[in-house]
């Protein structure tokens, strides 16, 4: 009786749906009692009018909507350069230009090894005024070049991971570089680097954050400001980390179907 | 073989020298000539620098010392001289290298239309006769991977023909094979050699150098170290070290 209801169990995964309730429910537990015994009291019902209102049954965006919609576009014009500048690296770093890889390796070295955060002051307050570029610009193009040298790396593993005997067959059949590079090396490098490169989209959006330190107004800048007027901390800092939740875990999911995809295919 | 007329000289290969980085020396003042139509069978063991001639030939690697000149085009730093002998040079490799993201019918048309500068359809037509010459025309819509090896070769023996090059040359291209699919790949080299085309080969399949080679080099340790028509070589060495060879391995 009791091994075929642990067997039950055992192959309806209910012991470990159950561990993991309780493990959330207690989590959830300690967050609200913290927040308690710091004399905090939760208004939630506060929280839907900074999202979005009804007037006269017309739909209109809050700021935290707003700001979603910024966060969005800076993710999105902030990954194509992402994805040029980790490119453009890449086939630097491979070149045989001394001078080429010089300056892939300067700037690969400078952007990882130095603080994101650095990187925005840096853009806005050096390099902005020098271009004549906006605060949205200014964060997008540090983004880019941070989450760049990222995915240079991606890029290069991809690349080289190609067989050297496709290098060589293109260059019998008498292939340019450009050639070999357009029609033999990428197609088949970047088969095999999207899912980490789509993840590098992921990274894009948490990281889009930061950029409310130079005052672009987006999601967390917004929510930032809302805190600051209405002590509502937590609960609009808990519910814009579950819309970036919410779009991580979209762009993941997409990932992982696109893995299995590209899987069946090759 | 032996009434088979040679036209003149297209590949004159002077004293050429090649030392890997890691010191191995894998050439050293190897010196020949090659007419054109005729077959060139390159012999001997593994490491004897047979594999590094063939890719010195075409400039994938580079040669120390030395001077390699293909009809008329020297082998130098000018990189139009590499591209003209590159396009000139067909060459077939042990593991293939098919491009596995394109059809076997874009396998072969790719570089026609890039390098050659044919219409699709042109490259199309030639990539379709080609497929038929091996065999294989049914499995023009496939990818490599759905080839087996031997399938596999002779595409790529179509690849590099659809260049229309001057010379073939074939690094091990049945080593990597199972035995029952050699004979296929070296029945497309036959056909080859009897139409005509400047072959180097580089084999362990002494029955097909026997039969279709008209001159055999056996080489040891970058040196050439006895040549002669296939008669004289199989039938009649002159050097021991040469005779060895062919005891161990016939």
């Amino acid at each position: 009786m009791i091994r075929s209801i642990f067997q039950f169990c055992k192959r309806h995964h209910l012991v470990d749906i159950l561990a993991f309730l309780a493990l959330m429910i207690s989590g959830a537990l300690i967050l609200v009692r913290g927040a308690e015994d710091q004399g905090y009291y939760w208004q939630w019902f506060r929280v839907p009018k900074y999202i979005y209102q009804f007037d006269d049954g017309r739909f209109i965006a809050g700021p935290i909507l707003e700001g979603l919609k910024i966060t969005l576009n800076i993710t999105w014009i902030s990954l194509i350069l992402t994805y040029v500048i980790g490119l453009v690296t890449a086939l630097m770093r491979l070149s045989n230009s001394l001078l080429a890889r010089a300056i892939a390796r300067v700037y690969l070295e400078i952007t990882r090894n130095t603080p994101l955060l650095v990187q925005i002051f840096f853009m806005y307050f050096v390099i902005a005024p020098i271009l004549d570029i906006d605060r949205f610009a200014a964060g997008v193009l540090a983004l880019s070049f941070f989450e760049g040298s990222y995915a240079s790396e991606i890029y290069r593993s991809g690349i080289v991971a190609i067989n050297k005997g496709q290098w060589e067959a293109a260059y019998t059949l008498g292939l340019s570089t450009y050639q070999s590079y357009r029609y033999i090396i990428l197609p088949q490098a970047i088969r095999r680097i999207l899912p980490p490169l789509t993840s590098q989209a992921v990274s894009l959006i948490k990281d889009s954050s930061l950029v409310s330190v130079i005052a672009v107004y987006e999601m967390t800048m917004y929510a930032n400001e809302i805190a600051s007027e209405t002590f509502l901390v937590f609960e609009i800092f808990f519910t814009i980390a579950a819309i970036y939740l919410a779009l991580a875990i979209t762009l993941s999911r997409f990932v992982a179907y696109f893995e299995k995809r590209t899987q069946v295919a090759s | 073989m032996s009434a088979k007329q040679f036209g003149d000289y297209i590949i004159h290969v002077d004293k050429i020298g090649k030392t890997f980085s890691n010191g191995v020396v894998a050439l050293k003042d190897f010196s020949t000539n090659i007419r054109r139509r005729e077959v060139v069978v390159l012999i001997g063991p593994s490491g004897s620098g047979k594999s590094t001639f063939l890719r010195c030939l075409n400039g994938l690697e580079e040669i120390d010392s030395g001077s390699i000149t293909i009809d008329g085009i020297p082998l130098d730093d000018n990189r139009k001289h590499r591209r003209e002998i590159r396009k000139e040079v067909g060459m077939v490799f042990q593991h293939f290298n098919l491009f596995p993201h394109l059809t076997v019918l874009s396998n072969i048309t790719l570089a026609q239309m890039l390098v050659r500068k044919r219409s699709k359809t042109e490259a199309e037509n030639e990539a379709m006769d080609l497929l038929r010459k091996v065999n294989i025309s049914d499995k023009a819509k496939s990818y490599p991977s759905q080839l087996s090896g031997g399938q596999q070769q002779r595409v790529a023996i179509a690849r590099a023909l659809a260049m229309k090059p001057k010379v073939m040359m074939f690094d091990e291209a049945t080593s990597a094979l199972d035995p029952e699919m050699i004979g296929e790949v070296l029945e497309v080299m036959k056909n080859l050699a009897v139409e005509g085309m400047t072959m180097v080969v580089v084999t362990h399949e002494m029955g097909f150098a026997r039969e279709v080679s008209d001159w055999v080099i056996f080489m040891e340790n970058g040196m050439k170290v006895e040549e002669g028509t296939a008669d004289h070589f199989f039938n009649n060495p002159q050097q021991d070290r040469t005779k060895l060879f062919l005891s161990q391995i016939l």
